[in-house]
C-alpha cells in the first residue's frame, strides 16, 4: 500500500495534460472563473474534449441542480456553502500547495510519522509539489498489462469516455441519476475525473484494484466520479482512499460512486476515508458529501461496502444497494469515528426489490471529544421482494460526556414474507475495562485503542488484510486526545 | 377574519381561518381569545405538515387537505341508543369514576362522579376555564408552538376535561373518560384536556374513544406528574370506520415520578397517536407500551418521543404492530438523552407483523444520545408469523385461520400483558380479542 | 518491597473504608489478608493497584523504594505490580492472546527489553499453559467474554504467570471456585513463589491457605489490620470465625 505509485502517476499525467493543453489555451483559461452556470459546464466539457451526449448529460444535471436546494439536516451543523464563489474547473497545477514539508501543519506530520508513512509519500499526501524522481516507473504499466490480458478495463473516467464511450454511456447515471440529490446533481454537472473499471464476464480480477494503482491518477479533485461494472460471474475488490490524512484546498467534496453487478457477479468496495478533519476546533476541515450506490442488477449478484470513516469535518454518505436481481445480496460494514468537532451522518440504504434478496448492516460508531456521530439507514422491502431478509446491528460507543451518538433507522416493509431485524446499543467505554487494561500495563490511550479495535473487530475483518492492519493503527491515531 | 390575516397563510389553512372568523366564542375570557388567535395564526403559518417532515412521513393527509373538517356547532346531543351501544362497547366493567364527553361536551347524565373524593377534581374544561383559568392557561402555554394540529386544536377546542389529584392521594378506582361521537354531522371535534397528578399521588386514567359517522377528532392532552407520583394512562381508540383520530399527549415527569402508558389502536380510518414525554426531574420512569391492529384500508401511526432532560431516568417501550388487508401502520419512537442526563437507562422495542401482500408497516426507532454514561438500546423487527409455530399448531389439529389468530393474539398480547392492573389488563385483552375476531376477514 | 504506613482511604462519596493500614511485605514472602465482608480487603487491593474512585487522605505506600500512590495504574503494572481481579472484566472483540501480548510488550518496553515476536510469545504461552493445565482454546476467545467464573479466575492466574510480576495481589481469586479450580489456582501461585517476588492473597476463607502456605497472615477488620501472625492464625480463624478476633482487638 504505497502512495508513491499514485504520486508517480500523478506527475506523469500532469505532464501529459500540460502538453495537451499547453499550446491551445492561454494561461487564464486554465481555470474557469468562479461561479456555476451553463457556460461553466460547457467550458468543463470542452476542456475535457467530451462528446456531445456527455455535455447534454451534464447540462441536464445542472438544470436539475439549479432547481434543488441543499438538504438541511437537523443534526449537522454546517456553515453555508457559497456555490457561486467556488471554482469548478482548474487544470492541475504543479505549483499548488506548500513548497516543502516545512510549510505543512506540524500536527499532520506527526500523524504521518505515527502511521509510519515513508517520507516521500508524506510529501505527496500533504500536497507538496513533488519532483519527478522515481525508482519504479514500470509499476503502473505492469499492472495495466496484466489486467488488459484478462480484458479488464481500469482507467480514469476521462480516458474511459474517450476509449470506451459505449460502456460509459450505457452505465453512467443508471445507478445514481443526475437529479438523485443535490450533491449528486452538482457532481454530475461538473465532475472532474475519477476511476472507471469494467470486469468482463467470468473474470476474477486477480488484484485489489485501488486508487493507489490507478493508471491515471491525476488529482481528480473535489467532484470525483467512479463507475465500476462487474459483468456476469465476475469478481472485483476495489480499495479506495488512504489511511493517512489527506489535505486538499477544496473544502467541499461531492463524489459519486456507481457500482453495477450483473448476474452472479460480486463487487467488494472498501473505503478508508481520512480527509483532513480540521484542527481541534474543526477549522479548515473538509466537507465530504458522497453519493455511493450499487445496483445488484443480476440474479445472485452481491455488493459489499466496507468503510472506515475517520476523517473530514463533516461526513455525509450512505453507500447503498439496490437489490434488483433475485437472490442478490447487499452488505454494509462501517466504522465511523468522530473526535474533536467532527460530525458524521452515515449509514446505508438497502432496497429490496428482487425475490429472496438479503442484506446485512453492521455499523459501529465511535464518538469522542465533541464529535457527533449519526447512523441513518433505510431498509425497504418492496412488494415483489418475496422472502427478503435483513439484519441490522448498530452499536455506538461514547468516549467522554460532550459527544453525541444517534441512531436513526428507517424500516419499511411492503411484503409479508419479509423478515427484517434491527438492533442498536449505545454505551460508553467502561471504567472497568480501562482499568483492567491499565492494570496489565497499558497506558490509557493504548487501552482505549485496544477496546475500540475490539468493538470494531467484526467490521475490520471485512477489510482486505493489509488495509485492516493500517485501519487498526488509524483508529488509535484518530482517538488521540480523547481520554484525559 | 380580517383581524387575523396579517401573516402568511397556507392555502389549506384558509377554510379554517374563515371558520374561525364566523365563530363568535362569546364565553371565552380575553386571555383565551388572544391565545386562540395566536394559535390560529401559527397554524396558518405552518399549514398541514408535509410528508417530508419526519414526524409525518408515514401518514397520508391528502384527504384531509382536500376536504377541510371544520368544527361544527352541534347542539347538545341527546342520549341515543347508538350512544348507549358505544358506551357499552368501550366502558369498563369494574367500578370507575366515569366522565363522558359526547362530541367533546360533558354529558353529566351519562357520567358518574358522585363517589369522587373531595381531594380530586374532575370536570369539563369549560368549567375549569371559568373556575381555574390560571391552571388551564399554564397547560395551554406548555405546548410546543411547532405542532400544526395542536395549534389548530388550541384555536378551536370546545370540550375536554380537567382532572386534578391532590398531593398524596391514591385513587383506587380508575378514572374513566369516554369520548363519544354522536355522528350527527361531518366535522371536527377538538378536545383539550389536562391531568394533574399531585406529588406522591397515584391514579389510573382510562380514555376510550368511539363514535359513528364521518368526523375528525383532534385531541390534545397534557399529563403533569408531580414528584413521586404514579400515573397509569390507558388509551383505547375504537373510533368509527370513517373517522380520523389525531391524539397528542404531552407528559411532564417530575422527580421520581412514574408514567405507565398503554395504547390500543383498533378502530378508525386514519389514526395518529403521538406521545411526548419530558423527563424533567431526576429518577423518573416512563413505560410506554402499545399495539396497533389494522385491516382494510386503515392507517395508523404511533409516535413516541421521550426526552430525558434529567439524570437517572428510565424508559421502557414495547410496541407491537399488526397490519393486514391494505392497511398501513407505522411506529416512530425517539429517545433523546440530553447533555448531563447521565445514568439514563432506556430500551425500546418495536415488533411488527405484516400479514398480507398489500399491507405495509414502517418502523423508525431512534436514539439521540448526548451523554456518555447511559444504557440505551433499541430493537425492531418486521416479519410474518412464524411458519414453524403455525405448522406446529396445525399439526395438532387446529385450523389454519384459528392457528393464525392464536399466534397474532399471542404476539399482540405481550404488550397488553405489561399493564399491571389485572382488571384493566383483562378489559384490554377482551377488546384485543374482539378486534382480532374480525381482523383477517 | 511494599511498605504501607497509616493508609486511610475513602470512596468519592466520603465514606472512609481504610482507616490506618500498616503492612510490610518483603521479597520472597507470601502474605494472606483475611477478613469478613466489608472489612476493606478489596478496597486495599484497588487502592494499591490505582483504581479510580478512591481517595487516599492519609498515609504512604512505598513500593520498591518509590511512592506507589504517585504512579498511575498502568505505570504500577509496568513496575511489576499485578492484581488478579475478583471480577475480571469482559472486553468484547479483543482476543485474549493479543491482549496479553500487548500487555507483556508494554511492560518489556518499559524495562528496556526487546518486544516478543509472535513466535517467541507463543512458545512462552504454551509452556505456561502446560504448567497450569489450561486449554489453549481459552486464549482464542475475547478477553473474559463468555468465560465461566472458574475460567475467568484461571485466566487471571495465567496472566500472572505470563507477566511474572514482582508483587502479585490476588483479590479473592479463590472465591466461587470448585476444588479442582482452587487447586489449579494454588498451583499457579506456588509456581510463582520466588525469592525476588512477593504475593499478597486476599481471601475470605482459610481454604486456599491449605494449598498455599503463607508466611504471614493478617486480619483486616473495620479498615485496619487488627491482628497478624503466622499461618496458625488462619487455622484459628477457621475454628473461631472473625468474631473473637474483633473482641481481641
Amino acid at each position: 500500500m504505497t502512495a508513491s505509485t499514485e504520486t508517480l502517476d500523478r506527475v506523469r499525467s500532469l505532464s501529459q495534460e500540460g502538453y495537451k493543453y499547453g499550446f491551445v489555451t492561454d494561461i487564464e483559461a486554465e481555470t474557469a472563473p468562479p461561479g456555476l452556470n451553463e457556460e461553466i459546464v460547457r467550458f468543463i466539457s470542452a476542456k475535457k474534449e467530451e462528446p456531445e451526449w456527455l455535455l447534454e448529460w451534464r447540462l441536464a444535471a445542472f438544470r436539475a441542480w439549479r432547481e434543488m436546494t441543499q438538504p438541511d439536516w437537523a443534526k449537522l451543523n454546517l456553515a453555508p456553502i457559497d456555490y457561486q464563489a467556488a471554482t469548478y474547473y482548474s487544470a492541475p497545477k504543479q505549483n499548488a500547495g506548500p513548497k516543502s514539508l516545512d510549510e505543512v501543519d506540524p500536527e499532520l506530520l506527526r500523524t504521518y510519522e505515527k502511521l509510519g508513512i515513508p517520507l516521500r509519500e508524506r510529501e505527496a499526501l500533504a500536497g507538496v509539489a513533488v519532483d519527478a524522481v522515481f525508482d519504479s516507473i514500470s509499476v503502473a504499466t505492469t499492472f495495466k498489462e496484466e489486467l488488459s490480458k484478462l480484458g479488464i478495463i481500469f482507467c480514469s473516467m476521462g480516458e474511459a469516455v474517450r476509449e470506451h464511450p459505449d460502456l460509459v454511456r450505457k452505465y453512467l447515471g443508471t445507478v445514481v441519476p443526475q437529479n438523485d440529490n443535490f450533491f449528486a446533481a452538482l457532481n454530475s454537472a461538473v465532475f472532474s475525473d475519477g476511476s472507471f473499471a469494467y470486469i468482463p464476464t467470468g473474470v476474477r480480477c486477480p488484484m485489489e484494484l485501488s486508487t493507489y494503482f490507478r493508471i491515471n491518477a491525476a488529482k481528480t479533485g473535489q467532484f470525483e466520479r467512479t463507475l465500476l461494472i462487474a459483468d456476469k460471474g465476475s469478481y472485483v475488490s476495489y480499495l479506495e482512499g488512504c489511511t493517512a490524512p489527506q489535505r486538499d484546498e477544496n473544502q467541499l467534496h461531492a463524489a459519486v460512486v456507481e457500482l453495477i453487478a450483473h448476474e452472479d457477479a460480486q463487487i467488494k468496495y472498501s473505503t478508508v476515508q481520512n480527509w483532513y478533519p480540521g484542527d481541534a476546533e474543526g477549522r479548515g476541515g473538509i466537507y465530504n458529501f458522497v453519493t455511493k450506490r450499487g445496483a445488484c442488477r443480476g440474479a445472485r449478484s452481491k455488493i459489499s461496502w466496507t468503510q472506515v470513516e475517520t476523517g473530514s469535518a463533516i461526513t455525509w454518505k450512505y453507500p447503498s444497494c439496490v437489490l434488483e436481481g433475485d437472490h442478490s445480496v447487499g452488505e454494509f460494514y462501517s466504522v465511523a469515528i468522530t473526535n474533536n468537532r467532527q460530525q458524521a451522518d452515515t449509514g446505508t440504504k438497502m432496497i429490496h426489490i428482487g425475490k429472496g434478496t438479503r442484506s446485512t448492516i453492521l455499523s459501529k460508531g465511535i464518538s469522542a471529544g465533541r464529535g457527533q456521530n449519526t447512523y441513518r439507514g433505510l431498509v425497504r422491502v418492496q412488494p415483489r421482494a418475496q422472502n427478503a431478509r435483513n439484519h441490522t446491528q448498530c452499536d455506538s460507543l461514547l468516549i467522554g460526556d460532550r459527544c453525541g451518538a444517534h441512531t436513526v433507522p428507517y424500516i419499511e416493509v411492503r411484503n409479508p414474507s419479509a423478515r427484517v431485524e434491527h438492533e442498536a446499543t449505545t454505551s460508553k467505554i467502561s471504567e472497568d475495562q480501562l482499568f483492567y487494561c491499565q492494570q496489565r500495563g497499558l497506558n490509557a490511550e493504548d487501552a482505549v485503542s485496544l477496546i475500540v479495535n475490539g468493538f470494531c473487530k467484526e467490521v475490520l475483518k471485512e477489510l482486505p488484510m493489509e488495509f485492516a492492519v493500517e485501519a487498526q493503527k488509524l483508529l488509535a491515531v484518530s482517538l488521540e486526545g480523547s481520554v484525559g | 377574519m380580517s383581524a387575523v390575516v396579517d401573516f402568511p397563510v397556507k392555502p389549506e389553512a384558509r377554510p379554517y381561518l374563515e371558520a374561525f372568523g364566523r365563530d363568535r366564542r362569546r364565553g371565552d375570557p380575553a386571555w383565551l381569545r388572544g391565545y386562540r388567535r395566536r394559535s390560529l395564526a401559527r397554524f396558518a403559518e405552518l399549514g398541514f405538515p408535509s410528508r417530508r417532515s419526519e414526524a409525518w412521513r408515514y401518514i397520508d393527509l391528502r384527504q384531509l387537505e382536500q376536504r377541510p373538517m371544520l368544527p361544527t356547532a352541534r347542539p347538545t346531543p341527546v342520549v341515543t341508543s347508538a350512544l348507549a351501544t358505544q358506551l357499552a362497547e368501550i366502558g369498563l366493567a369494574e367500578p370507575s369514576y366515569r366522565l363522558v364527553l359526547v362530541d367533546g361536551k360533558f354529558a353529566p347524565e351519562l357520567s358518574s362522579l358522585d363517589q369522587l373524593p373531595s381531594t380530586v377534581r374532575l370536570g369539563s374544561i369549560a368549567a375549569a376555564i371559568a373556575e381555574r383559568p390560571d391552571l388551564v392557561r399554564s397547560a395551554l402555554e406548555a405546548q410546543s408552538p411547532d405542532r400544526p394540529f395542536a395549534s389548530l386544536n388550541a384555536a378551536f377546542f370546545a370540550g375536554g376535561f380537567v382532572l386534578d389529584i391532590a398531593p398524596g392521594i391514591a385513587l383506587e378506582r380508575p378514572v374513566e373518560i369516554l369520548h363519544l361521537a354522536a355522528g350527527d354531522a361531518a366535522g371536527a371535534l377538538y378536545t383539550r384536556s389536562l391531568v394533574v397528578a399531585g406529588q406522591d399521588s397515584r391514579a389510573t386514567v382510562v380514555e376510550s374513544f368511539a363514535g359513528s359517522g364521518d368526523y375528525w377528532r383532534n385531541d390534545v392532552i397534557e399529563l403533569r406528574l408531580g414528584a413521586g407520583s404514579e400515573l397509569t394512562r390507558v388509551t383505547f381508540v375504537a373510533e368509527g370506520v370513517d373517522a380520523l383520530h389525531f391524539g397528542e399527549t404531552l407528559a411532564r415527569l417530575d422527580e421520581a415520578s412514574r408514567l405507565s402508558g398503554f395504547v390500543l389502536l383498533a378502530g378508525g380510518r386514519t389514526v395518529r397517536h403521538d406521545v411526548t414525554v419530558r423527563s424533567e426531574g431526576a429518577g423518573s420512569r416512563c413505560d410506554l407500551n402499545g399495539v396497533f391492529l389494522l385491516s382494510g384500508r386503515q392507517e395508523a401511526n404511533i409516535l413516541t418521543t421521550v426526552d430525558h432532560r434529567a439524570p437517572g431516568g428510565e424508559t421502557r417501550e414495547v410496541f407491537k404492530g399488526v397490519a393486514t388487508g391494505h392497511a398501513h401502520g407505522a411506529f416512530q419512537g425517539r429517545i433523546t438523552v440530553r447533555p448531563g442526563a447521565q445514568k439514563v437507562d432506556a430500551h425500546q422495542l418495536s415488533r411488527n407483523l405484516v400479514l398480507s401482500p398489500r399491507a405495509a408497516i414502517d418502523t423508525k426507532p431512534e436514539l439521540e444520545i448526548y451523554a456518555d454514561d447511559v444504557k440505551c438500546s433499541h430493537g425492531a423487527a418486521i416479519g410474518d408469523l412464524d411458519e414453524a409455530a403455525l405448522f406446529y399448531l396445525r399439526a395438532r389439529g387446529i385450523s389454519n385461520n384459528e392457528a393464525r389468530r392464536m399466534l397474532i393474539e399471542a404476539f399482540a398480547q405481550e404488550a397488553v400483558d405489561l399493564i399491571e392492573q389485572a382488571p384493566l389488563r383483562e378489559h384490554l385483552r377482551s377488546r384485543l380479542t374482539r378486534r382480532l375476531a374480525t381482523l383477517e376477514e | 518491597m511494599l511498605e504501607i504506613h497509616d493508609l486511610h482511604a475513602r470512596l468519592t462519596d466520603g465514606r472512609e473504608i481504610l482507616r490506618g493500614i500498616d503492612l510490610s511485605v518483603n521479597a520472597g514472602e507470601v502474605h494472606a489478608i483475611m477478613g469478613p465482608n466489608g472489612s476493606g480487603k478489596s478496597t486495599l487491593a484497588a487502592v494499591l493497584a490505582g483504581r479510580d474512585g478512591y481517595e487516599v487522605n492519609q498515609g504512604t505506600v512505598t513500593y520498591l523504594g518509590r511512592d506507589l500512590l504517585a504512579m498511575p495504574a498502568d505505570e504500577r503494572a509496568r513496575e511489576g505490580l499485578f492484581l488478579a481481579f475478583q471480577y475480571p472484566v469482559e472486553i468484547p472483540g479483543v482476543n485474549n492472546m493479543y491482549f496479553l501480548r500487548t500487555a507483556i510488550n508494554a511492560q518489556r518496553r518499559h524495562r528496556g527489553e526487546p518486544e516478543l515476536d509472535a513466535g517467541q510469545f507463543l512458545r512462552i504461552v504454551r509452556a505456561k499453559l502446560k504448567l497450569l493445565d489450561i486449554g489453549e482454546d481459552l486464549l482464542q476467545r475475547a478477553v473474559n467474554v463468555g468465560f465461566s467464573g472458574g475460567e475467568k479466575k484461571r485466566n487471571e492466574v495465567f496472566q500472572m504467570a505470563m507477566l511474572e510480576p514482582r508483587l502479585a495481589i490476588l483479590d479473592e481469586t479463590d472465591s466461587g471456585l470448585d476444588i479442582d479450580a482452587l487447586k489449579m489456582v494454588a498451583r499457579g501461585v506456588n509456581q510463582q513463589r520466588a525469592p525476588d517476588r512477593a504475593i499478597v492473597m486476599i481471601t475470605h476463607y482459610q481454604r486456599l491457605l491449605e494449598y498455599v502456605e503463607p508466611d504471614r497472615v493478617h486480619v483486616l477488620q473495620g479498615g485496619r489490620i487488627v491482628q497478624s501472625g503466622d499461618k496458625s492464625l488462619a487455622m484459628e480463624l477457621e475454628r473461631r470465625g472473625y468474631g473473637p478476633v474483633e473482641d481481641a482487638a
